[in-house]
């Protein structure tokens, strides 16, 4: 109400004052000219009824014009805050959880970010001991699995859908029926696992139902390395390999850089022993004997190739070599056993030789590695040769782990055939799947009365199961693990289980029939025994917190190596004929994206290029050029964007195949290379269609290598997508790399590769200037330009010498930034989305090529070709130096792509985000206009929901999930690429400049900003930083000598800068000679009539007059 | 009335300096009229229906796939990741070539007092201008986000206070394309004037009266009309000559100006304009050679005009022929690893049948244009002006496709191949620019009659069969 100022009380006496003449007369039209204290129509509102009435309309019609806002979306339903917010939780920050993923016999320790209560990127844990905060692909895709659209998400029985209680009620009732006859013919199926937990109610369980089975699956088995390493040394131990100290690491058909188990952190170790400094600094030395061209072969600095079944002579005759140099007593029997072996054929004396005097020059600095592959006797040579060169104790430790006793898959088909088993509990796994085919799992394992399994999906071992529970995924559910150090490492959920799956220790914990069967409380009872009671507590949440329990690792034992034993074993073995074209070796190998087939549904590993072969979404047949040509196969090798291959069918001991052939460079001839996990009956959208199914000719006597094959050709071709068409370097120094001796000559040689400068602007220091001086560079009015001002300065520096090309940062890259996957049609017209992509190229010979890798991405030029050529400004520099990308004001022209050099920029042809999956196998896209999604016209649907598009509810509402909410879901028609996790760099900006409060101090330290792909590189190659501050790592290794920029001629000036790759191949070894001491990349290069200028001043003058372009 | 004129006693010039005349046969002013504005006139003939239909039916295709590729994504079309840019800027840069002829032969040579123009110029604008019409469809529909295709115009949008980005070559082409445009058809409009008046004259009913006379302007032939019109036309003439070499250079610079070897190229910008009038001539005689029969224009399309313009063909085919003998080269006096590999995929690469196509069809074949038979005969003509246009569409093909699929890193070389939608699309444009080709010479005409009578000795005063001389006032 308004408020009139009262009017002087008058005074009843004494006199009167008046302020005016109107006052004195007090005419009412005076008195309401007071009343009046606005002009006319203003205080008509002074009524407080119809003012209220004016602020209700009002309020009334801006809600209603609210109603349509975008802006102001309440939602309808009843929400309700946080009573008491969680502890150390704030909206919209993401918070950090310290977990590990198990796999196989040992476990990835890892911290996972946990978005609102969503998991969205596992990370490797740091603080671990044995961990650098790497990890593999694997760990990083595992996200993707707990939003799996097709993951099982019911209890059924016979297929049908039963409520929790009455599953759960099941395996009480099973316990139940167990107990009066001891667990007769109860049996159980199980994975490889590292967890104290499962291995504590395994032995209640083995107490209170003596009678019941244990038997143990997995189609590729690391346990084999246990197994051999007891049989050595008359214990039971597991060696532990510590290539960081190992000068010399010779692999017997161990891809302990790709498929082996805990690749990363033998990587890391590898890794460690490649980064060099200085010239003078000494580099490792790897020996590789394969078949197959795998990652280790790629990386090694020398390579033999041979069949499979040939590496046991190979590893024989070294052996023999090495045993007799080094004068081991005892080692009689087993030398006359090595030489009966006789020698592998093709093989040159020469290259056993030296590779054994190699290792003999380095006892105790060399290493030893068999692959899981190969038969135990080549693991006993493996560890008799690194027991006779003093390794065991020093690079191999042997660790005392105890594995509870199981027995084999096939003794449970025996058992099933027998009609012995009353109750079969499979837990994980899959084994209708990928069991051996002779033992026709899906048909024995319904043999058993009563089969109860818990599986991820509902899959080809669902259908042969009576009871399905649905598993939940491991970072939904409670558990611990060991890492392969021994490390107890905690299980940590960071959400519910989405569809009420259950883990395998409550399976256990209920057919136990333990009291508390929460996995929390089986966890907390085994952690008990680790700790002193009276710190428990505290310990559980040291435990919890930081990830791992301290000093728990496996303690090394000291054994001696049975030599007789090893003998026995090695004596037995009889070496099978060289393979020929008609029979040829067949090699199972564990695939490096979808593994053993566990993650065949998984898209973002279904569309990582394979690291060798860079084959999308399936796995092909390789064989080597000279094997195909042999048995007439015709298979086109260049760059095409529909790759036609002949299909080829394989019989081994009368089982078949038909899967799409494919030349690998540097296979052992009459050899074909089967990866498992493709061609499933029975999978979810991702998987459908993708493959073919190795597990159809493996059979449990041959389970890594057959005999004897036969390969046909059908006669009919199919289409394979690759993310890399051209293979070859042609000559041009993009991956630059020389042999240590050259190295060590030429310290500069990686600039000495520079193009000779083009004559032009030169700037005061001498360096060329460009043309158009960048704004950023433009001193403003107090002298000082935008990038002067600027406190950091981004670069980023890739060791080409650490990289083995394992391709894990592709997958953080792609869990970090959204990136959509697109479809096998899509990738085979180079539409793939990654923004890091690994190049990999062979140089040489196709028989016995050197295998480059280099990870490509963007480069943020400081002079950037992208940025000029965009009309609508959509792609600009900022002062720290990234180039940045607007998607908002991006409107699709390419031209920035067709401008960048590097060719890293990748465009949203389709609206990748928000097809739905059925889709990914194209063939093309469906028109909105003719297409239904859930029962409703598509163009309606989006015109509902546009953010949603044509993803059926389903997929949507699970998938959304996994994004990252700090990075934007691009659009179709938009242009996208690395923005060296800007997200990430703001982020700390953000929390330095709070730190730093006023003291101005707003420097983000270094090592503070991890990109997603440095985070997970287990070889340390990738490290970003500030190059303003001289001392950040990054600064250092661009002072490097064997730092170069890839095109710098062009005068792009990237930020990302490579260190050259150097190769330490032994000068005495055969192919030293052959190739001259020169890297066959090299050599490439000088044949086009490059040399190495005058590397006191590189770049200048580089063969300029011979060029004859001044 | 020409008979009616007595020849005065002059000394004729010897037959072998007499130039052919430009209208053939001693057409008289009447019969031009009379011949130009019955094809507008006349009932519809049956060949203009066989050529409409599916001309129009090929239209509504392009209309259909275009809303396809808005509705789904530029992923329909073959372009992928090394070769971003495919048959969308192939066909952009064919049809903006093909739409060059025109505004040289209305504004060039009509500064150069090249007479012979005036039988052709008016069918050219019309080629040029809806050729250019189908080259404008295609950057627009080729983003990615076509809704937005209006950021690259200055004006304030959403964006805030942020220009285009004129440093560039798109931004360049927005704006040479739509001066380009503009002028061509405001030029090609002025130059209607006084024929819509003719045919408005001369019209039967109230419709076409009412039509003609509201886009002829209320023209009345007046000494001022002519007057301003031919000042009009002359300024007009001169802004579009700079356009004519402006447009093509610009286009060119799209590729010129970025760094991908093949593309980084200065000889470009002049030959890009020798290409696109090359083309362009090639067009015009596609159009040309059989309309001179279909609507009987042999006696004011002569023989003659198809010979000049064979010789401009074969002028500007050699120059096409000297660049690409120079980017050969150029590439390999570079010294540069990449460019020297660029020319060499061209000319053995897995596309080298493209380069081949291109070099024979734009370098050898208008060779045989030396010759006067070969320039006389229409069946041979009409075959290599379709070969030039097939050769020119190739020579994009090289520049685009050949030098995006392999270029720096060979980690990322890949290989082009179109989908139908790109086929189809391109067929479409054709449906489109029939459609308004046959309906331009359906209702306008389509040969310049008042300048075609200027040029025919009746119009000429100082003739001897000059109108004046035969005493008429005029």
């Amino acid at each position: 109400m308004k408020t009139i100022p009262p009017l002087c009380p008058e005074p009843e006496t004494g006199p009167k004052y008046w302020r005016s003449l109107d006052q004195l007369a007090d005419t009412p039209e005076f008195r309401q000219w007071v009343e009046r204290e606005f002009p006319a129509g203003a205080s008509e509102f002074a009524d407080p009824v119809s003012r209220r009435h004016f602020v209700k309309i009002m309020s009334a019609s801006f809600l209603l014009a609210g109603m349509g806002l975008v802006g102001c979306r309440r939602p309808e339903e009843k929400i309700l805050p946080f009573g008491k917010a969680p502890e150390g939780y704030i909206h919209g920050m993401p918070q950090f959880f310290a977990t590990a993923m198990p796999i196989r016999g040992s476990a990835i320790p890892l911290v996972a970010r946990s978005n609102d209560g969503r998991p969205t990127k596992v990370e490797g844990n740091s603080l671990h001991s044995d961990s650098n905060g790497g990890t593999d692909r694997f760990a990083q895709a595992s996200v993707l699995d707990l939003y799996d659209v097709d993951r099982a998400m019911r209890f059924t029985k016979r297929g049908d859908t039963v409520s929790r209680e009455v599953a759960l009620g099941f395996l009480n009732q099973l316990s139940r029926e167990a107990s009066p006859n001891g667990g007769q013919g109860l049996c159980f199926l199980l994975d490889r696992s590292s967890s104290s937990s499962r291995h504590r109610l395994q032995g209640l369980i083995a107490k209170k139902f003596p009678k019941a089975r244990w038997f143990a699956y997995e189609p590729v088995d690391f346990d084999l390395h246990r197994q051999a390493a007891t049989a050595a040394f008359g214990k039971p131990v597991r060696p532990h390999y510590h290539l960081d100290r190992a000068r010399i690491i010779l692999s017997l058909d161990s891809d302990f850089i790709g498929s082996e188990g805990d690749a990363y952190r033998l990587i890391r170790g590898f890794s460690k022993g490649r980064r060099i400094q200085k010239s003078e600094d000494s580099l490792n030395r790897l020996y590789a004997v394969e078949s197959l061209m795998t990652l280790t072969g790629a990386n090694a600095d020398h390579r033999l190739r041979v069949p499979p079944s040939a590496v046991v002579q190979v590893a024989a005759q070294i052996g023999a070599e090495v045993l007799s140099q080094a004068g081991i007593g005892d080692a009689g029997e087993i030398r006359s056993a090595l030489s009966r072996l006789g020698q592998a054929a093709g093989v040159k004396p020469e290259w056993v030789r030296e590779c054994a005097s190699d290792l003999l020059a380095h006892k105790g600095q060399s290493v030893v590695m068999a692959g899981y592959g190969q038969p135990l006797a080549v693991h006993l040579i493996a560890q008799a040769i690194n027991t006779a060169l003093g390794n065991v104790g020093k690079t191999v430790q042997l660790l005392n782990i105890d594995e509870p006793a199981a027995e084999n898959i096939a003794e449970l088909a025996k058992a099933l055939n027998a009609g012995q088993v009353e109750a079969l509990v499979v837990i994980g796994g899959n084994p209708a799947y990928n069991a051996p085919a002779d033992l026709n799992w899906s048909q024995t394992q319904r043999k058993a009365k009563t089969v109860v399994r818990l599986g991820y999906y509902e899959d080809e071992t669902f259908a042969a199961s009576d009871w399905h529970l649905p598993l939940a995924h491991y970072l939904e559910s409670w558990g611990d693990a060991r890492t392969s150090d021994g490390t107890l490492v905690p299980v940590q959920p960071l959400i519910e289980p989405l569809f009420g799956g259950i883990t395998e220790l409550e399976v256990l914990a209920r057919i136990g029939g333990l009291e508390k069967t929460s996995p929390y409380d089986v966890v907390r009872e085994t952690f008990r025994a680790f700790v002193p009671a009276g710190d428990f507590e505290e310990a559980w949440k040291k435990f919890l917190h930081d990830g791992f329990l301290a000093n728990s690792a496996a303690k090394p034992v000291d054994a001696e190596f049975d030599w007789g034993a090893a003998a026995k074993t090695i004596v037995a073995v009889t070496p099978s004929a060289a393979p020929s074209r008609d029979k040829l070796e067949v090699v199972f190998h564990r695939d490096s994206r979808v593994d053993d087939g566990r993650y065949n549904n998984n898209g973002w590993l279904q569309e990582l290029p394979d690291p060798v072969t860079k084959i999308v979404w399936e796995n092909v047949i390789l064989l080597s050029k000279k094997t195909a040509g042999e048995l007439g196969l015709v298979i086109v090798d260049r760059e095409n964007n529909n790759l036609q291959v002949p299909l080829v069918r394989i019989a081994v001991d009368g089982r078949e195949l038909e899967g799409p052939a494919w030349i690998q460079p540097g296979m052992a001839d009459n050899v074909v290379a089967l990866a498992l996990g493709y061609g499933r009956v029975q999978t979810g959208r991702v998987g459908k269609g993708t493959g073919y199914d190795a597990y159809r000719v493996r059979s449990s006597s041959a389970p890594y290598i057959a005999v004897g094959a036969k390969l046909t050709s059908v006669g009919k071709l199919h289409q394979i997508a690759t993310t890399q068409n051209h293979w070859a370097m042609e000559g041009r120094p993009i991956i630059r790399e020389a042999n240590l001796e050259q190295y060590r000559q030429h310290p500069n040689f990686a600039k000495g590769m520079n193009m000779h400068e083009p004559p032009g602007l030169k700037d005061a220091e001498g360096r060329p200037e460009s043309l158009y001086p960048n704004p950023l560079d433009i001193p403003g009015r107090d002298g000082k330009s935008p990038r002067e001002h600027a406190v950091h300065s981004w670069g980023m520096s890739i060791d080409l010498n650490a990289c083995v090309g394992c391709s894990a940062c592709m997958m953080a890259c792609q869990s970090e930034n959204n990136i959509p996957i697109v479809g096998k049609d899509q990738v085979s017209r180079n539409r793939e989305m990654h923004w890091i992509r690994i190049d990999r190229y062979y140089t040489g010979s196709v028989e016995d090529p050197q295998v480059v890798n280099q990870p490509m991405l963007c480069q943020h030029c400081e002079s950037a070709p992208c940025e000029s050529v965009c009309p609508v400004n959509a792609t600009v520099h900022d002062n720290e130096g990234l180039n940045v990308m607007a998607y908002n004001r991006c409107v699709g022209t390419r031209y920035c792509s067709n401008n960048c050099p590097y060719k890293v920029r990748r465009f949203n042809y389709f609206d990748y985000n928000r097809r739905p999956l059925e889709l990914l196998n194209g063939p093309i896209y469906t028109s909105p206009l003719t297409h239904k999604v859930d029962g409703e016209w598509e163009l309606a649907r989006w015109w509902k929901n546009p953010d949603k598009g044509i993803r059926p509810d389903n997929e949507w509402e699970l998938l959304k999930l996994v994004k990252n909410p700090d990075v934007t879901v691009r659009m179709r028609g938009v242009m996208e690429k690395c923005t060296f996790c800007l997200q990430r760099i703001e982020g700390a900006k953000i929390a330095q400049k709070v730190k730093a409060g006023p003291s101005g101090d707003i420097e983000v330290p270094d090592g503070t900003i991890k990109t997603a792909c440095q985070q997970a590189c287990p070889a340390e190659a990738i490290v970003f930083g500030n190059l303003k501050d001289p001392d950040s790592r990054v600064s250092q290794l661009k002072k490097q000598e064997r730092d170069y920029t890839v095109l710098e001629f062009l005068l792009t000036k990237p930020r990302l800068t490579y260190l050259a790759r150097v190769r330490n191949p032994n000068p005495a070894m055969p192919d030293y000679k052959e190739r001259d001491g020169k890297p066959e990349s090299f050599r490439e290069w000088e044949k086009k009539g490059n040399t190495l200028g005058d590397l006191e001043n590189p770049g200048a003058a580089h063969g300029g007059e011979k060029k004859g372009a001044h | 009335m020409a008979e009616a004129v007595t020849r005065l006693n002059l000394q004729a010039p010897p037959p072998e300096l007499e130039r052919e005349p430009l209208v053939g046969n001693q057409r008289s002013i009447g019969w031009i009229s009379d011949r130009v504005a019955g094809i507008v006139e006349g009932k519809t003939p049956r060949w203009w229906w066989a050529a409409f239909i599916p001309s129009f039916l090929c239209m509504s295709m392009l209309g259909a796939l275009l809303l396809y590729k808005i509705t789904i994504g530029v992923g329909t079309w073959g372009n992928n990741h090394p070769v971003m840019w495919g048959w969308d800027i192939i066909n952009f840069v064919w049809w903006i070539g093909i739409g060059h002829a025109g505004t040289l032969i209305s504004a060039i040579l009509f500064l150069l007092r090249q007479r012979w123009r005036t039988a052709v110029n008016r069918a050219a604008e019309a080629m040029t201008i809806f050729a250019v019409m189908c080259a404008g469809l295609y950057p627009l529909l080729h983003i990615g986000r076509e809704w937005l295709g209006w950021w690259l115009l200055p004006i304030p949008n959403a964006n805030g206070p942020i220009w285009p980005q004129f440093r560039s070559p798109l931004m360049w082409d927005v704006f040479a394309v739509s001066t380009y445009f503009t002028v061509s058809v405001l030029f090609w409009y002025v130059g209607l004037i006084p024929d819509l008046a003719v045919v408005r004259d001369r019209a039967r009913t109230k419709i076409r009266k009412f039509l003609y006379g509201l886009f002829a302007l209320g023209w009345t032939g007046s000494n001022r009309n002519w007057s301003n019109y031919e000042k009009a036309y002359l300024i007009l003439a001169g802004l579009s000559t700079p356009l004519v070499l402006s447009v093509h250079s610009i286009v060119s610079l799209d590729f010129a100006v970025s760094q991908v070897p093949g593309w980084h190229t200065t000889i470009f910008p002049p030959y890009f304009v020798a290409g696109a009038i090359f083309s362009g001539f090639g067009m015009v005689l596609t159009l040309l050679i059989p309309l001179r029969s279909m609507c009987k224009l042999e006696d004011v399309i002569t023989m003659r005009h198809i010979d000049l313009m064979c010789k401009v063909t074969l002028a500007t085919g050699s120059i096409v022929g000297y660049a690409y003998i120079m980017e050969l080269f150029i590439a390999w006096y570079s010294g540069s690893e990449y460019e020297r590999y660029a020319f060499m995929n061209r000319v053995a690469g897995p596309y080298a049948w493209g380069y081949w196509i291109m070099m024979s069809c734009n370098v050898l074949v208008p060779q045989v244009f030396w010759f006067k038979k070969i320039r006389q005969n229409l069946i041979i003509v009409f075959i290599i002006s379709i070969l030039v246009n097939i050769g020119m569409w190739f020579e994009r093909f090289v520049i685009i496709v050949i030098s995006l699929h392999r270029e720096f890193l060979p980690g990322n070389w890949g290989y082009f191949k179109p989908t139908w939608v790109d086929i189809c699309t391109y067929i479409g444009t054709f449906g489109l620019f029939f459609t308004c080709f046959l309906l331009f010479m359906r209702f306008l005409p389509m040969i310049a009659v008042s300048e075609v009578k200027g040029v025919t000795p009746q119009g000429d005063p100082h003739h001897p069969m000059g109108g004046a001389k035969a005493g008429e006032h005029h």
